[in-house]
């Protein structure tokens, strides 16, 4: 009966533990392909430092800008080289010359991008990516449907996995709370005896919530190490093998070990206090 | 010590195990409280140790209303003060005799030193201590029920309650169980003693408290079964 507790309490624990690592790489892919910026203003050669400055002036007085970042051409090089690591073909015969500076620009409310566009004279085209008039601008880039629609789907896959690993630490929650009632039976004629010399309900109560505990803790650890296995033979393999495939780490395990811990000490108080609640009369 | 005034019992499923029931019994009494199945004598010592509480009425026990205890604390710390006999003796049969007093004392926080003073002492004091290190079905019935009264006076309880200790042994070993009681009584517990074992109350010839259907018909003291 213990091992059915651990053994939910570990699957429970790891598919817990699986979604908040799931959530992580979304979020780790997203910001890596977009930079995470709602528009991109893509500045054309040769960039003067005069343009950048006057545009990032014209930028700022707009209160539907939030916040505005200046990515040159080397940084630009540099992302695109992270993002197509692996991918010997496109760094060798792609200069670095093809990536195109840009200001980088989040917006205080998406829905006022209109308002960025008018101030650099571009023609709506209704498509995402349009032409200015603006000197110095070649383009500007609309992200936020993609980031829209990104955070839609990782929104969904998230929510899915966390919705699976909540049912998995109800019944875990369950079982260890089955355990130590059983528990608990076992030993009615020792709590009777307990009970009758003027133990209080405390003294005869700690030992079991103690099994509930580590019983989750067990489970805990169990889960923490598999998924720790998980990134050693799964992601690490993968590492390299996909383009523009940003992978998880060892600190994004790190990260999320004390979220597992914390819901396994959940486990064990809710469990401590369903399982023992009939024997709390006196 | 001991104070029941106008007590009725009502349980839940609707009997009614005592009815207007009004009991003093002063420290140091030996009372038996004797009657058929069913006539409340098991419910009267329960409301003692504030296993149920009363319908209506008052129970004290060495000074304290029993209903106004809390279960955190005030309950427990009445228990240690009564010491508790069955008929069954509800010994742990995995743990010895030894084992079996010192768990009374190890789960309300005595310290090893007094455990280890007071468990050979009190089982000297009722003749087995010769047989610390024997387990429950080793030994015959009468020296469980020794084991279990050696349990429930180790910690020097003012009132010791006994349900029927002699209900499951035979009439020599009876008499030797009684007068163990009688030597506990003798150093200045309480004891009341639930029985219907007619030889021993007529031997002993101590106050009588019977009880019919609820009801109390007859406190007596030096008095005989019927």
């Amino acid at each position: 009966m213990a091992f059915a507790a651990i053994s939910t309490a570990f699957i429970a624990l790891f598919l817990f533990g699986l979604a908040l690592l799931i959530a992580r790489e979304i979020n780790l892919v997203v910001d890596t392909v977009t930079g995470n910026v709602q528009v991109a203003i893509y500045l054309s050669d040769p960039v003067r430092p005069e343009t950048v400055t006057r545009i990032e002036g014209e930028l700022q007085k707009l209160s539907a800008v939030s916040s505005v970042t200046y990515e040159d051409k080397a940084q630009a090089c540099a992302r695109a080289r992270a993002i197509f690591a692996g991918n010997q073909a496109i760094i060798e015969n792609v200069g670095c010359d093809v990536w195109p500076a840009s200001l980088r620009v989040n917006l205080s409310d998406p829905s006022r991008y209109p308002e960025i566009t008018a101030a650099l004279g571009c023609e709506p085209n209704g498509t995402e990516e349009v032409t200015c008039t603006e000197p110095g601008v070649r383009t500007v880039r609309d992200y936020r449907q993609l980031l829209d629609r990104l955070s839609a789907i990782t929104g969904v896959v998230r929510n899915g996995v966390l919705f699976i690993a909540a049912i998995m630490l109800a019944s875990a929650t369950v079982l260890v709370a089955n355990t130590l009632r059983m528990g608990m039976f076992a030993r009615r004629k020792e709590i009777g005896i307990m009970r009758l010399v003027g133990a209080t309900n405390w003294r005869i109560r700690v030992p079991f919530l103690i099994e509930g505990l580590v019983e989750a803790l067990i489970g805990a650890g169990l889960a923490i190490v598999t998924l720790f296995l998980i990134l050693v033979f799964v992601v690490d393999q993968l590492r390299g093998r996909v383009p523009w495939l940003v992978l998880v780490r060892n600190v994004d395990v790190l990260a999320i070990v004390p979220w597992i811990l914390f819901a396994a000490g959940g486990v064990a108080v809710v469990a401590g206090t369903l399982g023992i609640r009939r024997f709390l009369d006196v | 010590m001991i104070s029941l005034q106008n007590v009725t019992k009502t349980y839940k499923n609707g009997v009614t195990a005592l009815e207007d029931v009004s009991i003093e019994i002063e420290k140091g009494e030996f009372v038996f409280i004797v009657g058929p199945s069913g006539s409340g004598k098991s419910t009267t010592l329960r409301l003692l140790l504030r296993e149920e509480e009363p319908s209506r009425g008052e129970v004290y026990v060495a000074g304290k209303n029993v209903v106004r205890l809390s279960a955190l604390g005030g309950i427990p710390k009445l228990r240690r003060n009564i010491g508790c006999v069955f008929q069954d003796f509800k010994l742990l049969q995995d743990k010895t005799v030894f084992e079996n007093v010192s768990f009374a004392l190890e789960v309300i926080g005595k310290p090893k030193h007094v455990i280890d003073g007071r468990v050979p002492e009190i089982l000297d004091y009722v003749g087995l201590g010769e047989k610390l290190n024997n387990y429950p079905d080793e030994l015959s019935g009468g020296e469980q029920q020794r084991v279990s009264i050696a349990r429930a006076c180790v910690n020097r309880p003012l009132v010791l309650l006994a349900d029927e200790p002699t209900g499951n042994l035979d009439p020599n070993t009876s008499v030797d169980i009684m007068r163990l009681l009688d030597k506990v009584n003798k150093i200045g517990t309480t004891v009341v003693m639930a029985t219907h074992d007619q030889a021993i109350v007529d031997a002993m010839r101590k106050r009588v408290i019977e009880l019919d259907k609820g009801k109390l018909v007859r406190d007596q003291s030096r008095g005989v079964y019927s």
